[in-house]
């Protein structure tokens, strides 16, 4: 039996429906490219209630996350969102998360539908006693809003100023006289918001239904295939294909998370080494001359096989295909001509610096019309 | 005709992988059905074999991409490829539009179409099983 969102209703009415992470989620509502465009030149909305929101709250709950994650949780200000890793002692990463700082000792974490319990088991084995970690999942949903539209799409639902609020910056404020937190952040590589809408359960999803369906008269429903090829050409990674318990911040080109001076967290003994030695593999973009690079497809050049394809797709504005993928670090600076074994053709491609697009004409950094 | 929203074309060969074969004098003509196409939703990519090359009977002679999918394209009859839709190199999209008209795939000279025949499918046997599919 899969489990349901709270607006699951509305995606039988109006989607295909497939199975994620044990979820029946939406596909598809039109085309996956008519999503995809309408996030990069307007506005699209995504239900995201799958992934978990956990909340964190006691005396020790900054000491806590402090110990789990190789980014500084002190120096984040209150109001803050924050993208981190969840590291084994290995340094692997079980799951990529974004924080939200909502009071000095009150956090809210979100993670992966996929790594939710593996997440929770890992958070709960380290809790100090004292700490209250309460899964919200089933009591809130989350929508995300995305695209250069979707500041006016969303802003009637609310008495936040939304233009005040600045990319990976959060508040607690009201959507539709509910309770809600939203975010300035996404997955698109779009301006955009997610929205975590309280009281909003499978017997009595009322808000999220209702906020659902004021945002879709000017935003365009987006499902899964949309959300996975923007995120793609955004060269955002997704954990369980592109990163997981196997990779390092390193091999995984996130080292950025890690802040510098910060110690006693899990996972840092090994990262030091890491660092000492430099990956032998890391993750990388590529572009294709022709074909579509899919999952597991191979990466060669001219002395053999280099690496393989995490994940990838067709762009549907570059109108070619693109991907993540893993290849040896001596072989990963960009503008390397590669090969990838497409079935049974070898097709040249380009290691590419992500996002794939023109960052002046698309994504959340192009200039704003005045 | 229409069977839960995909459109079947009568006179066509169909197979159960969803191909059809539309037999034009001493030539076929080969496509993927409706079913097919709204299936994989946006085809954005379709790989053929080329002009001369030998395709056989349910073997895979290419494929059809969508954003998210990859869908191998079996042959319905064995042959020689006589013509390729060119278009489809611009406009993959036909594949969607027009599935049993603009979006055909390949054109080829069957070698054994008579015994092959059988094995597939008129218009009202290939509704049946679609109808069989919907009603899993």
């Amino acid at each position: 039996m899969l489990r349901k969102t709270q607006l699951y209703d509305y995606h039988r009415a109006h989607a295909k429906l497939t199975e994620f992470a044990g979820y029946d989620m939406p596909l598809w509502y039109t085309t996956t490219s008519e999503e995809h465009m309408a996030v990069r030149n307007a506005s699209g909305i995504f239900d995201v209630s799958h992934m978990a929101r956990f909340e964190v709250t006691g005396g020790q709950s900054t000491e806590f996350l402090e110990g789990l994650v190789p980014t500084a949780v002190q120096s984040q200000q209150q109001g803050k969102a924050f993208y981190t890793l969840l590291l084994n002692d290995h340094g692997g990463i079980i799951d990529d998360l974004i924080i939200v700082r909502l009071q000095s000792d009150r956090y809210m974490v979100v993670v992966n539908a996929a790594n939710a319990q593996a997440d929770k088991k890992h958070m709960l084995d380290h809790a100090p006693s004292g700490l209250q970690l309460v899964d919200r999942t089933e009591e809130t949903a989350m929508i995300a809003v995305q695209g250069p539209a979707a500041q006016s799409s969303l802003q009637p639902l609310t008495d936040l100023d939304l233009s005040q609020l600045k990319r990976f910056r959060s508040a607690e404020t009201k959507v539709l006289g509910e309770d809600a937190i939203v975010s300035r952040t996404g997955y698109t590589g779009e301006d955009g918001f997610e929205v975590i809408l309280y009281n909003a359960t499978m017997e009595n999803p009322g808000g999220a239904l209702k906020t659902w369906g004021k945002l879709a008269l000017s935003s365009t429903p987006c499902g899964l295939g949309a959300r996975d090829s923007l995120r793609l050409e955004a060269g955002l990674p997704l954990h369980g294909s592109d990163i997981d318990q196997n990779t390092d911040p390193y091999q995984a080109d996130l080292s950025w998370v890690i802040t510098a001076e910060k110690g006693g967290y899990i996972g840092e003994g090994a990262l030091s080494t890491y660092k000492e030695h430099g990956p032998t593999f890391i993750r990388r973009g590529l572009v294709m001359d022709s074909g579509i690079p899919r999952h597991g497809f191979e990466v060669v050049d001219e002395s053999g096989p280099i690496g393989e394809v995490t994940s990838g797709t067709f762009s549907p504005l570059l109108r070619k295909g693109v991907a993540l993928c893993k290849v040896k670090r001596e072989r990963s600076a960009y503008g390397t001509e590669v090969g990838v074994l497409v079935r049974d053709s070898r097709q040249r491609a380009a290691i590419t610096k992500p996002p794939f697009y023109a960052e002046s004409l698309y994504g959340w950094k192009r200039q704003k019309g005045n | 005709m229409e069977v839960h929203g995909y459109q079947i074309v009568e006179g066509l060969l169909y197979t159960k992988e969803h191909e059809w074969a539309k037999p034009e004098g001493q030539l076929v003509k080969i496509g993927v059905t409706d079913y097919a196409a709204k299936t994989l939703n946006d085809v954005v990519f379709v790989t053929l074999p080329k002009v001369d090359a030998k395709v056989e009977q349910s073997k895979s002679m290419g494929t059809v991409e969508s954003i998210k999918a990859v869908s191998e394209v079996y042959s319905p009859v064995s042959g020689t490829v006589t013509k390729v839709n060119g278009a489809l190199d611009t406009h993959p999209e036909l594949v969607n539009s027009s599935p049993y008209g603009d979006g055909w795939l390949v054109e080829v000279t069957p070698s054994n179409l008579t015994a092959e025949r059988k094995d597939l499918l008129d218009a009202k046997g290939y509704a049946e099983y679609l109808g069989s599919l919907m009603s899993k």
